[in-house]
């Protein structure tokens, strides 16, 4: 089991309860989708999961090893592993795309050299060819601002894939894109998730394109996990069972 | 009449009240300047034309005083680059050092580089090497606080991203937020050079080298000719300044492309300049400093004298704080009705290309002349006292003040006006419903912000007599009464402290 999420809890300071009692597994090479209404916890458990957030209470095994209660050096270790990917891109919008590909390197180098942008050649090779791979060869000098969002997004995986990531969160990755886009982004994630054997966890509003390019669902809702199905399973179940629809139907 | 417009004027009629309080205390009076206008244009006629001989003896000092903004600008940037992370709310330095830092910014910010030259000469002894030293620190408190408060409002999503990744903070923040904070930086970079070759000039009256040693020289025998020749010097070194300010500034805005192997020749320059300016700096001067001298400075300035702190009559502290504000607030506004003429009639886009060309040589010739011989010429319209100072920091406001509105000026947006002018709308309608609408906002946080830097000016016209604050300190300085100097230090913190946080919220 890759990704194991065992009871994780979370409350904010203001006393929001964001995850109340969070649990499932990924195993290798799935793409699972995590669905759910706003406010369901989505975002929460991706932050938990990325570690830019600690949460209170439960435990997260990655590859077997505690995540949350990990040292330092362990967390950071594990952090290096999973590649995350935003709704808002989350890249440096003056720097050009191989420079914020090449970004993804900064936890392996040293300081000065990272603060010089000395990335050496291999490296360089390495994220041009990433990419090339997403559609973005004639692109590589260009500054992130003047690109559209869809390409955007497709330097966004590019940094993540440099990771080499075993897992790769994407945090509502087109949700910010037309439908067109949008589809052809997630058509690209699956080819990479097929060719590399790549874990995948998507958390997504749109039922339609989570039941398309998942192998399976996770509903959250006020915090807890409220549907584990494979994707094939009906629409009108699981809008039953995630958005509790049940009372709208006659 | 509505609510809010009733106490719309209300607070322009307190305002209003408050600047004629000002005025009469600093004893304003337009009648006395416009019966001794005369004596305005004696000094002037005195230093034309200049003195061109002269010019040969002139050029070592004044490479001397571009070398000092230079090599200080460089440092102080760089180290405000390094600090200013760790200031920075968002970013989540540890709290004790975070808030250490701010404070010393916040102390160091109180004190025009005038003040910080005269401390710099008694630790490091007379020449350029106080100089630099002054220029360093008064760019870093500026700048780190200006780099602070861009990056608490940066865009932060890829630098959350790559610390996810597991990266070390200090590496994503020279890759992930420098990026986006460099044009901002390098303008306030530019920005600040310009200032710091205008005021590295007036150095060398304390002893802290430059051409400003000459220039008092020179006034002092009564050599106008030879004054008038420094000045043109002057006025031709800060064109130059601001051409190349300019042309850089339009390349960091990216309104001019530049091939990157030209970014980096021009990245090399800037650095070969900056590292030849520091590495041929004149040592510090240790001769004349006794340890002993030092360790009772230090001790004067933590142990204020609060019997003088405290004092309420006209020799107070108190008083004199309150008639250095006063002189910056009537000045700012003189400043502001200079400046606001001008600036729309050196802007190419209202006015004809040469009319705009002539008055932007004015203001940039207003700029040029060091403060002093403002108030060299005023003292003999005025006197010795406030009114001097007003009229000196109005003159001196000029220069930024226009700049700024012009800026605003040009950023204009036309749209609105062309379109009431389309529906036959008068032309003083128009002004007043598409372009001050506009114009106000950015015109009002100019003046703000020029009230603010006055404060602190204010400080150094005691240097010529005009009043407020500036005496006292430099007096108490040049004798030697530390305790006396840490009192109005103290106090001048404190007057800066409580100016910044009622600018802030007049600002919201």
């Amino acid at each position: 089991m890759l990704l194991e999420v065992q009871h994780v809890r979370k409350e904010f300071q203001n006393r929001t309860l964001a995850l109340t009692d969070a649990s499932f597994s990924v195993s290798q090479g799935d793409f699972v989708s995590v669905i759910g209404p706003s406010g369901a916890g989505k975002t929460t458990l991706f932050r938990i999961l990325n570690g830019s957030l600690r949460c209170d209470g439960g435990a997260i095994l990655v590859n077997g090893v505690h995540f949350e209660s990990a040292d330092r050096r362990t967390r950071r270790a594990i952090q290096t592993t999973i590649g995350t990917i935003y709704q808002d891109f989350a890249l440096v919008e003056n720097a050009t795309c191989r420079q914020n590909v090449l970004n993804a390197c900064l936890p392996d180098m040293a300081f000065l050299p990272a603060v010089c942008g000395f990335f050496g050649k291999a490296r360089v090779a390495e994220a041009d060819a990433l990419l090339d791979r997403v559609g973005l060869a004639d692109k590589v000098h260009e500054p992130v601002k003047n690109l559209s969002g869809g390409q955007k997004q497709r330097v966004a995986i590019a940094r993540a894939l440099m990771r080499h990531p075993a897992l790769l969160l994407a945090d509502e990755p087109v949700a910010s894109l037309d439908p067109v886009t949008g589809r052809q982004i997630l058509e690209l994630l699956r080819d990479i998730q097929q060719d590399q054997k790549l874990t995948v966890l998507m958390n997504s509003h749109n039922l339609e394109l989570s039941q398309e390019f998942s192998s399976r669902l996770i509903g959250l809702n006020q915090g807890a996990v409220v549907l584990d199905a494979p994707a094939d399973t009906p629409a009108e179940e699981i809008l039953a069972a995630v958005y509790h629809r049940q009372e709208d139907q006659p | 009449m509505t609510r809010s417009s009733g106490k719309r004027w209300l607070r322009t009629l307190a305002l209003f009240l408050l600047l004629l309080a000002a005025a009469r205390f600093t004893d304003c009076s337009p009648a006395l300047f416009w019966a001794r206008r005369s004596h305005l244009t004696d000094l002037i006629s005195a230093m034309l034309p200049p003195d061109w001989g002269y010019a040969p003896r002139i050029l070592a000092p004044l490479l001397a005083t571009v070398q000092m903004s230079v090599t200080g600008t460089a440092l102080g940037s760089f180290l405000a680059l390094l600090l200013a992370p760790l200031c920075a709310e968002n970013l989540h330095a540890p709290k004790p050092l975070r808030w250490t830092l701010r404070l010393l910014v916040q102390v160091l910010r109180s004190f025009p580089t005038l003040i910080l030259a005269l401390l710099a000469t008694f630790l490091f002894g007379l020449g350029t090497f106080s100089g630099t030293v002054a220029i360093t620190v008064y760019t870093f408190a500026i700048l780190t606080r200006l780099t602070y408060e861009d990056i608490e409002s940066a865009e932060l999503a890829p630098y959350h991203a790559l610390c996810a990744m597991g990266a070390v903070p200090a590496k994503v923040y020279w890759r992930a937020v420098v990026p986006g904070i460099a044009p901002s930086y390098f303008s306030n970079v530019l920005y600040l050079l310009e200032t710091n070759v205008r005021h590295s000039s007036i150095l060398g009256y304390v002893g802290a080298g430059g051409i400003g040693l000459l220039l008092n020289e020179k006034i002092s025998w009564l050599e106008y000719g030879k004054v008038g020749m420094i000045l043109f010097f002057l006025f031709l070194t800060v064109c130059v300044i601001e051409g190349i300010s300019g042309l850089l500034s339009q390349i960091i805005r990216e309104e001019r492309s530049l091939s990157p192997l030209g970014k980096r020749l021009l990245t090399g320059a800037a650095v070969l300049l900056a590292l030849v300016c520091t590495l041929s700096l004149q040592p510090p001067d240790f001769s004349h400093i006794s340890p002993r001298a030092v360790q009772a400075m230090i001790s004067g300035l933590f142990h204020p004298d609060w019997a003088f702190f405290f004092e309420t009559d006209t020799s107070g502290l108190g008083y004199l704080l309150l008639e250095t504000v006063c002189i910056a607030l009537v000045g700012t506004c003189a400043g502001t009705v200079i400046a606001v003429p001008l600036s729309f009639l050196s802007t190419p886009c209202l006015m004809p290309q040469l009319p705009a060309l002539l008055f932007r040589v004015v203001i940039m010739a207003i700029r040029s002349v060091p403060f002093l011989i403002y108030g060299l010429i005023f003292i003999r319209v005025a006197g010795p006292g406030p009114f001097t100072g007003v009229l000196t920091l109005g003159v001196c406001s000029v220069g930024l003040l226009s700049k700024r509105f012009t800026e605003a000026i040009e950023s204009l947006d036309f749209r609105a006006y062309h379109a009431l002018e389309s529906m036959g709308v008068p032309l003083l309608l128009r002004i007043r419903y598409a372009v001050l609408p506009q114009l106000l906002p950015a015109l009002a946080s100019a003046v703000l912000y020029r009230f603010d830097v006055n404060i602190r000016e204010a400080s150094v016209l005691g240097l010529v007599g005009a009043g407020g604050i500036g005496a006292p300190l430099i007096f108490a300085m040049n004798h030697y009464k530390w305790s006396e100097a840490g009192a109005i230090a103290l106090g001048l913190i404190l007057l800066v402290w409580c100016i910044d946080r009622l600018s802030a919220s007049l600002r919201r």
